[in-house]
């Protein structure tokens, strides 16, 4: 008989976007430039998660470039205007709201710049991936032109925005209140596998469904996904930041142990778009709804495996094996030779 | 310190400059050759950030000492390419997406590119043991091994250039909302171009180090730092005594000083800084600083801090208390009495670190009118501006925070840290001032993830429908309040998870510690409280004889569900994950109770083959292109 067990375990978890019990707040300038191109300035940088991509692609999306015609300046607090902090699963949801309307406004000038020089409605002036045309007419130029126009009639096609989230604070006896405006959520599926001679967890499979409301860039994403995943795998089997009297005995990772390419499942994700109805753009987020199903699935995978429940992370080999001879201590008084189970 | 006459062949041009006797060769690459896309991640070989060819052979430069590559050809993640072209193995990285944060990317793709030097024709098990000695924090390394294995296929002509390129689908989107376009950012940081904090010189830069408690709790009664102010090359000492406004930051509660003020309450808290001309001075400069303490009674254990007598860490909350969030909901007792199946049951979750690679960094110096910026990988420089102008007393406008491009944060980089030292250090000697930790430094004194404890009682219908949550959540949030009040509301909110339960009690509790701070990390308290519930409801199911998606979806909050604090929802998509995850995993229904061994929906096309350390090494031979093709 094979000491190694596999199992699987399912878990859920819901997440509410940008900051709790709080109103939030983003801002942003645009600003249509020569040569068809653009300036976005608001206040965010790139911690990893894709934003400057996806603010690249609701810009010129909004404004009818091409993503690499957009310019997105630094955050910068004497340079750029508030978006306020990056984290709380807030930049695609603050932060691209308030450059679609930034955008938004801008195009209003520019728009009626060129209603105007082509005698139509600003209704139906449309404009996509650096070409702008009047619906219905047979008008129809580059962007780069399109500003030119715009400039030499004395006018630079410019815009601000500014996106809330109309949080309420907790009511301080029974918590009742609206702390988010958008809530997402997700489930994953994880398949183990446990070796009984070492108590070691592997985790070889997840599968994960998240509603992101609507995606941005769907492969940005999946690496959020499989990243939270692997940061939760991380928590759920080795991880652990050890103190005794105040004194840590992991102070570098040659102790604090990290998952690395050996250790990583292979992830299955699948995307659910339920758009949110409250912002312009309907996007919600996924930074950190993608890693609170894991742990709890992958302990519900190593009960299903070998009939032990961990209920104090990290699931070391140590902590499974002492669970198992625990285990195999019970099932013995209760009934020699089977399993209680 | 000694110089040595240093020379070799870096990326194909002969170098002579002399080096430092004491320096390794990560050293001399970034701030003698200014190679910075050779990034410091551990300073201990087991991060492979800093990964370097020395002599055709994939090297950890921060282990080798300089003096051993003299003479030797090295190559550095600038080299792999053409100035200002990439490699096929670089375009890969941009092209699949496998960069996020960038910061161990360029350690990562010379890793990936000694493997396909090794074996042009390494299989997806071979390439992640290749890649084992290099850590990623962010991307999950799914899409890492994408890359390699499309360098691959490119490499030995299975596949041609072309797969490297854009997709058309992206060139020819009716909408860029919702197509993949390929990360702006990727070449810069699959190239290592790009800057971070740490990479960051300016003329005329000082260096700084920072002293640290060795005690968890303690009065300062004396500390002198004349002898260390004196010695030359050093440009400046800081303490508490140096700020000239209102010390004390925090995101809730501004009850952390810049350095410690009279007292230290965790291992590892700063209590002074020295700015020098070069990082040795500054190092030497730390042990001639005079430093007395008295030791306190000290706490350690979150119920000890709360039973009377306990040591009492700061006077504005003498029972230690930092955050009490309830929710209340119905009638729980009522509930639970008419409950068919209660459940009870303990859990517990433990401090993590955040380990991005990049550890915390930062450069400040002063504008010609007088304003005082800080670049550094904070994720929260409008809040730090706020509480950075009352510490140093400048007006708002004086004070420029610019946001570094993040080596990875996770919220580890949310709650305020060293900026107020560099701002104040500035301030005192007027020059520029950097500050980079060693990894060491940044595990021992930045925040972590909470640690709980968490006693969950459910009761049930025989046909399980949730009647009761109660939840009593205990977290240690440490020696300051950083993060732990906003960090207890969501674990409350989110604790009783997306089901409809008409009684729910949920409280939640953070308090003071002599331990290392907790703080804001990725999912922020709701990682712990709904671990507790969605493990509890598998132990429910198992009971009742249900299914565990099942149980999800008997309880499953529906589309104007109102939440247990009472907010009524629009459109509630949990049906439709649950619904997602059970096709995609082909899930086989039936209750949980150890059904692993009959299960027949194991080992499908979504899991990977188990791992046995060595095993997925091939010799490259004759017939490796039959088993690729």
């Amino acid at each position: 008989m094979s000491a190694k067990k596999r199992g699987r375990g399912v878990a859920a978890a819901w997440y509410g976007i940008a900051r709790t019990a709080t109103i939030d707040r983003a801002g942003a300038w645009a600003e249509l430039d020569d040569g068809g191109t653009a300036k976005i300035l608001t206040g965010v940088t790139e911690i990893g998660e894709g934003i400057l991509t996806v603010l690249a692609q609701v810009a010129a999306e909004e404004l009818g470039v091409r993503p690499e015609d957009v310019t997105i300046g630094d955050n910068d607090t004497a340079r750029s205007p508030e978006a306020a902090h990056a984290g709380a699963t807030r930049q695609t949801y603050m932060i691209a709201n308030a450059v679609a309307l930034a955008c938004r406004d801008a195009r209003t000038r520019l728009d009626a710049e060129m209603a105007d020089h082509w005698g139509v409605d600003a209704e139906c002036i449309r404009a996509h991936g650096g070409e702008i045309w009047a619906e219905g007419h047979n008008m129809r130029l580059s962007m780069d032109e399109a500003v030119h126009i715009c400039k030499a009639r004395g006018v630079v096609p410019v815009g601000s925005g500014s996106f809330t989230a109309d949080h309420t604070g907790l009511d301080p006896e029974d918590g009742s209140g609206r702390p988010w405006q958008a809530y997402v959520y997700g489930a994953q599926v994880a398949e183990v596998e446990v070796d009984t001679a070492t108590g070691e967890v592997q985790v070889l499979g997840i599968w994960a469904a998240h509603d992101v409301g609507r995606a941005v860039n769907p492969a940005g994403v999946e690496g959020q996904i499989e990243g939270g995943i692997v940061q939760a795998l991380g928590q759920a089997l080795m991880e652990d930041y050890k103190l005794a009297d105040g004194y840590t005995s992991t102070q570098g990772f040659a102790k604090y142990i990290l998952p690395t390419s050996l250790d990583v499942p292979q992830v299955t994700s699948t995307i659910i778009e339920d758009p949110d109805p409250l912002s312009p753009l309907g996007c919600k987020g996924i930074g950190e709804p993608a890693m609170v199903p894991t742990v709890p699935a992958v302990m519900n995978a190593i009960y299903d495996a070998i009939g032990v429940r961990i209920t104090s992370l990290p699931a070391t080999p140590e902590k499974v094996l002492a669970a198992l001879q625990d285990k195999r201590r019970r099932d013995g008084e209760a009934a020699p030779g089977m399993a209680a189970e | 310190m000694a110089s040595l006459d240093m020379h070799a062949t870096v990326n194909g041009r002969e170098v002579r400059k002399p080096a430092g006797s004491h320096m390794r060769l990560l050293d001399y690459l970034r701030d003698e050759l200014n190679l910075t896309g050779t990034k410091e991640g551990c300073g201990a070989g087991e991060c492979g950030s800093c990964s370097v060819f020395v002599d055709g052979v994939l090297m950890k430069s921060c282990l080798m000492p300089v003096a051993k590559a003299k003479g030797a050809v090295i190559e550095t993640v600038e080299g792999l390419a053409a100035r200002g072209e990439l490699s096929v193995l670089q375009k890969a990285f941009h092209k699949t997406g496998a960069s996020q944060c960038g910061y161990c990317i360029p350690g990562m793709v010379m890793a990936a590119t000694a493997a396909l030097r090794s074996n042009a024709y390494a299989d997806r098990e071979e390439i992640k043991e290749r890649l084992g000695g290099n850590i990623c924090r962010c991307t999950g390394y799914q899409k890492i091994f994408d890359a390699v294995e499309l360098a691959r296929d490119v490499g030995n002509g299975t596949l041609t250039a072309r797969a490297l390129e854009a997709v058309d689908e992206e060139r020819q989107a009716d909408s860029f909302i919702g197509s993949n376009v390929r990360r702006i950012d990727a070449p810069s940081k699959v190239s290592g171009a790009l800057k971070y904090a740490g990479d960051m010189v300016v003329p005329g830069m000082l260096h700084m180090q920072v002293l640290r408690s060795p005690v968890p709790h303690a009065r300062i009664v004396e500390l002198d730092v004349s002898e260390a102010e004196a010695m030359p090359g050093v440009e400046g000492v800081i303490t508490c005594r140096d700020v000239p406004g209102t010390d004390g930051f925090g995101v809730f509660t501004h009850d952390q000083p810049i350095m410690a003020r009279d007292r230290v309450r965790y291992v590892g808290e700063a209590i002074a800084a020295v700015a020098a001309e070069d990082l040795l001075t500054a190092k030497r400069a730390l042990a001639r600083i005079k430093l007395r303490l008295e030791e306190l009674p000290a706490v350690f254990d979150p119920e000890a801090a709360l039973a009377p007598g306990a040591p009492v860490l700061h006077e504005g909350a003498p029972d230690n208390v930092v955050m009490r969030i309830p929710i209340r909901k119905g009638d729980v007792d009522k509930a639970l009495a008419e409950a068919d199946l209660v459940v009870e049951e303990s859990y517990a979750t433990q401090a993590i670190e955040h380990a991005y690679l990049e550890p915390e960094a930062g450069l400040a110096y002063l504008e010609a009118d007088g304003t005082l910026t800080i670049q550094s990988p904070s994720q929260n420089i409008t809040h730090h501006r706020h509480m950075l102008s009352k510490i140093l007393s400048l007006p708002i406008n004086k004070v420029r925070m610019i946001m570094s491009p993040v080596g990875g944060g996770f919220g580890g980089k949310e709650d305020m840290i060293y900026q107020g030292m560099l701002g104040l250090m500035v301030l005192k000697t007027r020059q520029p001032v950097r500050y980079i930790y060693t990894r060491e430094e940044s595990i021992l004194s930045t925040a972590k993830r909470h640690p709980t404890r968490t006693r969950c009682r459910m009761g049930l219908t025989r046909d399980g429908r949730i009647l009761a949550t109660e939840m009593k959540l205990l977290a240690d949030g440490g020696a300051y309040a950083m993060s732990t009040e906003g960090v207890m509301r969501k674990a409350a909110i989110l604790a009783a998870g997306p089901y409809a339960i008409p009684n729910v009690r949920i409280d939640t509790l953070g308090v003071y510690t002599n331990n290392t701070p907790s703080g804001a990390f990725r999912s922020f308290g709701a990682l712990q409280s709904e671990f507790v519930t969605e493990s509890h409801l598998d132990i429910c199911a198992e009971k009742l004889g249900l299914d565990p998606i099942e149980i999800r979806r008997i309880n499953a909050m529906r589309d104007g569900a109102v939440t247990h604090t009472k907010q009524t929802l629009g459109s509630v998509s949990l049906l439709k994950v649950l619904e997602a995850v059970e096709k995609s995993s082909g899930w086989e229904p039936g209750p949980p109770g150890v059904r692993g061994p009959e299960r027949a929906d194991l080992g499908g096309p979504g899991a990977r083959r188990p791992c046995t350390l060595g095993a997925r090494f091939r010799k490259p031979g004759a017939d490796d292109k039959q088993e690729v093709a």
